[in-house]
C-alpha cells in the first residue's frame, strides 16, 4: 500500500531531516513508528501524505506516485486519513458538520446519506449523542475521536496517526487507543507515530525506530521490545520504560 | 459612616453608586470635580441648544442635507428606496429573531428589541417636527416607520412557517435591493436619469461609502490571500499594492485618482468624478482591509488547513470552508473599525469638490443667509455621523456574538 524508497529531505534552513528512508507497507499492516523527538518520524509520516515534500527518493501510496502533480496530490489525500496531535477539527462547525464536510464537498455525496453514515462512524467511536456540539466543548479524547471519525468519513485505504494521543489527558488516552486497536482489528491498513508502547505490542505487526532521520531497527514487536539489535534501540527503550 | 439601613439586604443602585463614586476621600474629591465639569459642559450645551441656536439652518435646508440637489420631481424614487429599505430591514430583523443560532426563538420582542423599537419611535415622532417638515412629508415618516415595525412583526410571527426553500433566498434581498437602489437613484430602466454630479448630502455619503464597503471587502480578502501565496508573482504584487497605498495619504490618492484613475479602469467604469472618487476610497479601503483579514488569517492555526487539505479538500475549498470562516471572525472587529474609518473619509470629498454630507454643510454655511450658523450645522453633521457608526458598530458586535461557536448553550 505504501512503498517509500530512499526518501531524503532538507529543510529550507538546510536541516537535513530525512537520510534516505525505506518502509514497505503491506495491506491491512499496522506500523508502529516510534523514536526520539527530532527524528524525523512525524516528517515521514507527513510524507506519505505530501504535507510534506521532499528532495530526493520516491514514495507510492495505493498505486499512485507522489510527484509535483497536484491532482495526484488531492487523490492520494483522499484515500489516506490523516490524525494530528493536536486534533485540528473545525471549531466552527458541529461535529457532525466536520464529518460530513469533505465527504459532501470532495466525493459529491448527497449530504444526507453522508449524515447517516456520519452518525454510524460517531456510533462506533462512542459519541454519537455529542453530533450537533462544537469541538471547543468536547473533552480532550472525545476530540481526538471525533477526529478519527472525521477522517474515516471519506472512508480512506489508509490510515495515518501522527502522535495521537501525546496532547492528551492520561485518563483519556485508553480511549483513543481502543478505537484505533478496533480499526487495526477491522483490517484497516495503519502508520502509527507514538510512544505508547503497549499499544505497539498488541496492536502493531511491525515497529519502526528512527533516529536522526534513518531507520534504524525495524522489527515485530516482539522481538523490537524484548531483544533489540541496535544500541541506540536499547538506549531508547531504557529511556521510554 | 453610618451603617448600612438594615432593611435592604441587596445593595441597590444608590449604594453601588456611592461605592463606585466616593470609595475613599481622593476618589470622592476626584468624581465631584468630573461631575461638576460634567453639568456644567451639559448645561452649557443645553442652554446653548435651546435658547441661543437658531435651528432654522437645519430645518431650511434639510432636504439639502439629506440628498443634496437631487431633482425634485425624481424624489418620489428616493422615497420608494426608503420604503423598500425599512421593508428589508424589519423583514431581516424579524427572520432573525424567529431563527436564533440555537434553540426556539425565545419571545417575539427581546427586551433590546423593543428598547430599538421605542427609539425608532421616538425619532419618527419627533425629528420630522423638529426639522419642521410639512405635515404629508411627515406623515411619510411616520407610514415608513409604521411598516418596517409591521414587517419586523410579521416575520417575527410567522417567519418560521415560511418554508426553507425560500428562506434561504431572504439574504438574496440585500444585494438585489443594492442594485434596485442604484437603478433608482440613478436612473435607466425607463426612468429619468439623475447624474451623479446632482446626489449630494447624506444620500452620497452614505452611497459611497456602502459602494466602498461592499467592494473592498472582498478585494481586501483576496489581497490578504495574494499577501499569503506561495506564489511570489502574486505575494509580492500585494504587498507592492498594501504598502504603497498604505503610504499615500487618501487625499493624495483623491486628486490622483480624478487625474489618472480615468486612463487606468476600462472605459466606461468611472465615467465622472463621483465615480472615480467611489473607486479610489475603494482602493484605498481594501489594503487596510487586507490587513486586518491578514491578521485574522495569522490568528487560525497551521493545523486547519493541513487537517483540511489531508481530507481531500482542494485549496480553495480548504481556504472558503475552513480556514476563512474563522479568519473572518477574528478580523471582524477590525475590518468594521476600517469601515467605520472609511465612512469618516467620505468627508474628504469635500475637499476635491464633491457634495458630501461636510460639502454640503459648507455650501450652506457659505450662504450668506446662515453666516455664522457653523455650531449648528457642525453639531448635527456630527451626531448623523456618529449615528451611522453606531450602527456599523452594533451591528458588527451582533454578527461577532451570532458567529460565535463557543456561545452556544452547551446542553
Amino acid at each position: 500500500m505504501i512503498e517509500a524508497r530512499g526518501v531524503e529531505k532538507w529543510y529550507p534552513n538546510g536541516f537535513h531531516a530525512l537520510r534516505g528512508v525505506d518502509l514497505s507497507v503491506e495491506q491491512g499492516e499496522v506500523v508502529v513508528i516510534m523514536g526520539p523527538s527530532g527524528s524525523g518520524k512525524s516528517t515521514f509520516l507527513r510524507t506519505f501524505n505530501a504535507l510534506e515534500d521532499f528532495q530526493k527518493g520516491s514514495i507510492t501510496v495505493d498505486g499512485i506516485t507522489l510527484s509535483d502533480d497536484l491532482r495526484h496530490i488531492d487523490a492520494i489525500r483522499r484515500e489516506v486519513g490523516m490524525v494530528f496531535q493536536q486534533f485540528n477539527l473545525f471549531p466552527h462547525l458541529t461535529v457532525l458538520d466536520n464529518l460530513t464536510l469533505a465527504p459532501v464537498l470532495v466525493r459529491k455525496l448527497a449530504k444526507a446519506e453522508v449524515q447517516r453514515r456520519a452518525l454510524e462512524l460517531l456510533e462506533r467511536v462512542g459519541i454519537a449523542e455529542q453530533a450537533h456540539k462544537y469541538p471547543g466543548q468536547l473533552s480532550g479524547g472525545q476530540q481526538q475521536r471525533v477526529a478519527i471519525a472525521r477522517s474515516l468519513c471519506m472512508e480512506p485505504r489508509i490510515m495515518l496517526f501522527d502522535e495521537p494521543t501525546s496532547a492528551l489527558d492520561p485518563e483519556m488516552v485508553q480511549e483513543v487507543l481502543e478505537v484505533m486497536q478496533g480499526l487495526a482489528r477491522d483490517g484497516m491498513t495503519m502508520v502509527v507515530v507514538t510512544h505508547e508502547v503497549r499499544f505497539a505490542r498488541q496492536v502493531a505487526h511491525r515497529v519502526v525506530l528512527m533516529d536522526d532521520g534513518e531507520v534504524v531497527e525495524m522489527a515485530p514487536p516482539e522481538r523490537f521490545f524484548s531483544n533489540p539489535q541496535h544500541p541506540r534501540s536499547r538506549q531508547f527503550l531504557s529511556q521510554i520504560s | 459612616m453610618d451603617a448600612v439601613p438594615p432593611l435592604r439586604l441587596r445593595p441597590g443602585a444608590w449604594q453601588r453608586l456611592r461605592r463606585g463614586l466616593f470609595a475613599s476621600r481622593v476618589d470622592g474629591l476626584i468624581s465631584i470635580v468630573l461631575i461638576g465639569f460634567l453639568l456644567a459642559a451639559a448645561l452649557g450645551l443645553a442652554k446653548w441648544a435651546l435658547f441661543q441656536a437658531q435651528w432654522a439652518v437645519i430645518s431650511a435646508n434639510s432636504t439639502l442635507f439629506a440628498v443634496g440637489r437631487y431633482p425634485l420631481e425624481q424624489q418620489w424614487r428616493l422615497w420608494l428606496l426608503t420604503t423598500l429599505l425599512a421593508l428589508a430591514t424589519g423583514l431581516s430583523w424579524g427572520l432573525l429573531r424567529a431563527f436564533p443560532r440555537s434553540g426556539p426563538p425565545v419571545t417575539l420582542w427581546p427586551r433590546n428589541d423593543r428598547w430599538a423599537v421605542a427609539i425608532l419611535v421616538v425619532l419618527a415622532i419627533w425629528r420630522p417636527m423638529a426639522l419642521q417638515l410639512a405635515l404629508p412629508i411627515q406623515m411619510r415618516w411616520w407610514a415608513i416607520t409604521g411598516l418596517l415595525l409591521l414587517a419586523r412583526w410579521a416575520a417575527g410571527r410567522w417567519g418560521q412557517a415560511i418554508p426553507q426553500v425560500s428562506r434561504r433566498l431572504v439574504p438574496l434581498i440585500w444585494p438585489l435591493l443594492y442594485l434596485v437602489g442604484m437603478v433608482l437613484i440613478s436612473g435607466g430602466l425607463g426612468l429619468v436619469q439623475v447624474a451623479p454630479s446632482e446626489w449630494g448630502g447624506l444620500l452620497l455619503t452614505l452611497l459611497m461609502s456602502s459602494f466602498a464597503i461592499l467592494l473592498c471587502f472582498p478585494l481586501g480578502v483576496l489581497l490578504a490571500l495574494g499577501r499569503r501565496s506561495e506564489l511570489p508573482l502574486l505575494r509580492w504584487g500585494s504587498v507592492l499594492y498594501i504598502e504603497f497605498i498604505r503610504g499615500a495619504p487618501l487625499i493624495t490618492l483623491l486628486f490622483l485618482g480624478q487625474n489618472i484613475l480615468g486612463f487606468l479602469l476600462p472605459g466606461g467604469m468611472a465615467p465622472d468624478r463621483v465615480w472615480r472618487a467611489a473607486w479610489v476610497l475603494t482602493f484605498f479601503a481594501a489594503a487596510y482591509v487586507a490587513e486586518a483579514v491578514r491578521s485574522g488569517l495569522s490568528a487560525v492555526p497551521a493545523g486547519q488547513l493541513e487537517a483540511a487539505r489531508s481530507l481531500g479538500l482542494p485549496l480553495p475549498l480548504a481556504l472558503i470552508h475552513v480556514v476563512l470562516p474563522q479568519a473572518l471572525r477574528v478580523a471582524l472587529p477590525a475590518t468594521v473599525g476600517q469601515f467605520i474609518t472609511l465612512l469618516q473619509d467620505t468627508t474628504l470629498l469635500s475637499l476635491i469638490g464633491l457634495l458630501d454630507l461636510l460639502g454640503t454643510a459648507r455650501t450652506v454655511m457659505a450662504n450668506p443667509e446662515f453666516l455664522g450658523k457653523n455650531a449648528e450645522v457642525y453639531l448635527v453633521l456630527a451626531v448623523l455621523f456618529w449615528c451611522c457608526c453606531a450602527a456599523l458598530g452594533l451591528g458588527s458586535r451582533a454578527l461577532e456574538i451570532r458567529l460565535n461557536p463557543q456561545a452556544q448553550p452547551s446542553r
